[in-house]
């Protein structure tokens, strides 16, 4: 097997250079896969038809033509992405068997740019979980100890990187679920600004937080493959028409001012050595020149709950669509029309999903809508004009990415709202719209990885991949 | 038994003929293979997301300048939650909070008489798809070509108060959306569709009754016989000492009755929330002026034109401004005589008849040789009637070709005569043939002067003047 490759750069200039082949490549790739597929990475691995995308690029590099920007770049994308003419069903069995007819713009945008991509990952079911455990097709495993989750939604894709099965992973970001499981697992994970990538043919599972987020080893091919995919998309109303900048091109932050919050740092709910390396990252950061800002933040207590009943309103309505009329899942016994919905969604959803459609229909009930859901928007846009204040102020926010280390498979099944309560570092970015990265900055004596995350100005993806990338080589 | 005032109000649901979906590029077309203008966004496939079109606002702009609304130039959209099989995403998107247009009135004639029905608002929605329960024995039926078309939602006060005023403020609805080209306007295709709330008072009274909703009345006529029926059914509760209950009702166009829906089917609760894929459409005073520019002509202006520029009977004037395109037609006439009223009843009488017979428009028809006919009418050198029954379908077909009217008139033999001997001779033959009722006239049976026109008339071949020819029997017969 070849030694894995961690940078797109290398690649291009290896397959340029007739060092290996894009076949070879690939192959690599799909040995690695064959070897963790008890990591339960993959719900499908497209086989034959990468090895004939590789061949086309062999031939092309061959014959010197004009290739795509992502030539080399192989991509696992979430089971959550429409590939059209390839299975589609967000880990669930109310779309079994579902075929999409349609790309994803993402995708549509990285396949022009000669991207290969090499099969869909195992997530949690409609991207809901922090584990990787609410999939029909069973957990996928963490790769640094396979008795342990990966994080979630995006676990499998996190581990796709983690255990070299291909160089980026395209995932989906609600309150997280790029960043948790790129920090359980030890790479990159960027959840770009709300609108940054289309949402077209990305699963809804809360319209107003989802973002297309992506996991790779480092900055730089998370920033080649940004600008591809990034932009206005006549097909997404809330897709952003700023244009997008040239993130791969080198930019220096001098001193910047980076603004952390000590009421989440001293939260009883944080780890004590992910506390205490995100002290050590802050000293860091001083010694090399940025000025460390520490600010209040009264909302810590907000977050979770804000977060879920917005996104569990939304999700509410967003699986609707879900009725076994149309396609997917249909119950086979049903004599009326109410047996039929009731009968295919019972059979067609797990509990963690039913848990939060129930729970966001009940926030949208007359009678409660003000109570819950009107107030909980009240506190997003307060949270929103907090952070952004402190942006106006600073240049960065430095937050940990996850309150805990991964879990045991099975081990917080019973209790979600601990869960709930771990994401409430990654779902501030969310709720505000912001770029947020989670960075590798750690592992524990048993040698479990975890990051912190930096979180910038909305569309300031360039800042944070260029601060990225300068953190990364001081610790490299 | 005491008096009752029936009192109603509508919500008029108007098909828009945008191009594509309100929501989507699939086409906005009636009469399709079921399930064929159907896309991945139509048919709600998992990923797939709503974009606003933007004629759906601009037809809303447009009808809210002709009803003098409101514009509210913050727009947001909202979900209306529920379960249908024809209804893909299991939601409707609908303005519930911020609707786009807010109050304006609508002045509309019923018995002879103007009416006024105050709007409380109109909003922008998008249709279900068609369900049918009959097509086959087994399964229902959905067809999904329907979902997504633009829908605006046109909720008045409860302005009316019997059934033919409900009539007729639809058929000037109908007219206003045509004007507007906004909508085909079409019932029987289900492009206006409405839904009425009855309720009954005793007519001294001023405290409005329990209403209820019939749903889905889609004619004038069923929503008159809708009205009749439930006014005459909540009277007969309240006179034998009952109270109506507030409930939603379903029309039955066969029996002309309405009966509750089903209990289940009312018990809904919408779930009414912002809808996070679409972002608030500010509107600008200048895309606001823009629709506004494309309303060129009100069916209020039409007729306040032709009767006051072009001195038209109130019949002509309804008949000739029933249609935009009528009017338009009508307006390039500049008539040397400066007097439209032959004109007025040729296009209401022959015209509107032989283009519905050919399935013509009327833009199809040649103004000039009307306009050359119409003047001939009027010299007086050919008979009337004569002319209109022979040239009428000549000068309507020659839709490329100019016509040389006054030859053909003479071809036809149809150019008039004052030639006093031909006259008199054919007077003296008639009144020589009627002894009897040239005698019955003379002692006082005036009336006959019209059967001596007639026979003359006859005899002449339509060629004789009507008016030397009244003169000269009025003489003859003494």
């Amino acid at each position: 097997m070849m030694t894995p490759k961690k940078s797109l750069q290398e690649i291009q200039l290896d397959l340029q250079s007739g060092d290996y082949s894009m076949s070879e490549l690939v192959d690599s790739y799909l040995q690695y896969a064959k070897k963790h597929e008890s990591l339960n990475i993959y719900i499908e691995l497209y086989e034959e038809e990468v090895k004939k995308q590789a061949n086309r690029i062999d031939q092309q590099i061959k014959n010197g033509a004009q290739l795509g920007a992502l030539y080399g770049c192989v991509i696992s994308i979430k089971d959550i992405i429409s590939y059209k003419d390839h299975g589609l069903t967000a880990a669930s069995k109310i779309l079994d068997g579902y075929i999409s007819p349609y790309h994803a713009t993402a995708v549509e945008r990285l396949l022009a740019e000669d991207a290969i991509i090499i099969g869909r990952t195992n997530c949690d079911e409609f991207g809901m979980g922090s584990a990787n455990e609410n999939s029909i097709y069973g957990p996928t495993k963490n790769g640094a100890d396979e008795h342990r989750v990966p994080g979630g939604s995006s676990g499998a894709s996190a581990v796709s990187v983690q255990m070299n099965t291909c160089l980026i992973a395209l995932g989906s970001d609600t309150g997280g679920s790029v960043r948790q499981p790129a920090s359980f697992c030890g790479v990159y994970g960027l959840k770009p600004s709300y609108g940054r990538i289309s949402r077209y043919g990305l699963i809804a599972y809360a319209s107003s937080f989802d973002q297309i987020g992506i996991l790779g080893h480092g900055p730089d091919d998370i920033a080649r493959v940004l600008e591809v995919s990034a932009g206005k998309d006549p097909m997404d109303a809330t897709s952003a028409s700023r244009p997008i900048d040239r993130y791969s091109a080198d930019k220096v932050i001098s001193n910047p001012k980076i603004a952390y919050f000590s009421s989440l740092i001293d939260h009883e709910k944080l780890e004590e050595n992910i506390k205490n390396n995100f002290l050590q990252i802050l000293e860091q950061l001083r010694s090399s020149g940025a000025s460390i800002v520490e600010k209040g933040f009264e909302f810590a207590d907000y977050l979770v709950p804000t977060y879920y009943v917005l996104t569990t309103a939304e999700a509410s309505t967003n699986l609707s669509r879900y009725d076994g009329v149309r396609y997917g899942h249909r119950s086979e016994s049903s004599s009326t029309l109410e047996d039929m919905y009731v009968n295919s969604r019972t059979e067609g959803f797990g509990k963690e999903v039913k848990r939060r459609i129930m729970l966001g229909t009940y926030v949208l009930s007359e009678g409660y809508f003000d109570a819950y859901f009107t107030k909980a928007q009240q506190v997003r846009r307060l949270i929103t004009e907090e952070i952004n204040k402190v942006l106006e102020e600073c240049d960065f926010i430095i937050l940990p990415t996850s309150t805990s280390l991964p879990w045991r498979i099975g081990e917080m099944k019973e209790d979600p709202v601990a869960v709930y309560i771990s994401d409430m570092y990654t779902v501030l970015a969310n709720l505000t719209g912001l770029p947020c990265i989670s960075i590798p900055s750690g592992n524990n004596t048993d040698g479990l990885p975890f990051g912190i995350q930096i979180m910038s100005k909305k569309y300031s993806e360039h800042d944070l991949l260029a601060l990225a990338k300068s953190l990364k080589s001081a610790t490299t | 038994m005491k008096e009752y005032t029936t009192v109603i109000g509508l919500e008029v649901h108007v098909q828009l003929n945008t191009i594509s979906k309100a929501f989507c590029a699939d086409p906005n077309k009636f009469g399709q293979e079921p399930n064929t203008n159907i896309s991945a966004v139509s048919l709600a496939l998992p990923g797939t997301l709503p974009v606003l079109n933007e004629e759906q606002v601009s037809s809303s702009v447009k009808l809210a300048h002709a009803l003098g609304s409101n514009i509210n130039k913050e727009n947001r959209f909202d979900r209306k939650n529920y379960s249908y099989p024809d209804l893909p995403k299991g939601y409707q998107i609908t303005q519930d909070k911020l609707p786009i247009c807010v109050g304006g009135k609508m002045i509309y004639t019923s018995d002879g008489q103007e009416k006024t029905v105050r709007i409380h608002h109109i909003h922008m929605e998008e249709d279900a798809g068609k369900s049918s329960h009959d097509l086959h024995d087994k399964y229902s039926m959905v067809d999904i070509n329907r979902a997504g078309t633009p829908l605006l939602e046109i909720v008045t006060e409860p302005d009316l108060r019997t059934a033919q005023e409900v009539h007729d403020f639809i058929s000037a609805l109908q007219q206003l959306v045509r004007y507007l080209n906004i909508s085909d306007g079409n019932m029987e295709e289900g492009s206006l569709r409405c839904d009425v709330n009855v309720s009954v008072m005793p007519s001294d009274s001023n405290i409005y009754g329990e209403r209820n909703e019939i749903k889905n009345v889609n004619s004038k006529k069923f929503a008159k016989t809708a009205v009749e029926y439930e006014s005459k059914r909540q009277i007969k509760i309240l006179e034998s000492g009952g109270t109506i209950d507030m409930n939603t009702l379903l029309f039955d166009p066969i029996k002309g009755t309405t009966a509750p829906m089903r209990s289940k089917e009312e018990a809904n609760d919408y779930r009414y929330f912002p809808d996070p894929d679409l972002p608030p459409v500010v509107l600008s005073d200048a895309f606001i002026n823009e629709c506004i520019a494309e309303v060129t002509m009100l069916p209020w202006t039409a007729k306040s034109i032709l009767k006051e520029q072009y001195a038209l009977s109130t019949y002509d004037t309804d008949l000739i401004s029933r249609e935009k395109s009528t009017v338009d037609f009508f307006r390039q006439f500049d008539l040397p005589t400066k007097s439209y009223s032959t004109l007025a009843s040729f296009i209401s009488n022959q015209a509107l008849p032989f283009i519905a017979d050919h399935q013509l428009d009327i833009s199809d028809l040649n103004v000039s040789n009307i306009s050359e006919f119409i003047t001939l009418i009027d010299s007086g050198k050919v008979s009337r009637s004569g002319a209109l029954k022979a040239l009428s379908a000549q000068v309507l077909i020659a839709k490329e070709s100019n016509l040389n009217i006054e030859k053909l008139a003479q071809e036809n033999n149809l150019i008039q005569s004052d030639d006093q001997e031909f006259l008199d001779a054919i007077i003296a033959e008639i009144l020589s043939q009627n002894e009897g009722k040239v005698k019955a006239y003379q002692s006082g049976k005036k009336g006959l002067l019209g059967f001596f026109m007639g026979q003359v008339m006859g005899r002449s071949k339509g060629k004789a003047n009507p008016e030397v020819l009244n003169k000269k029997l009025v003489k003859a017969l003494g």
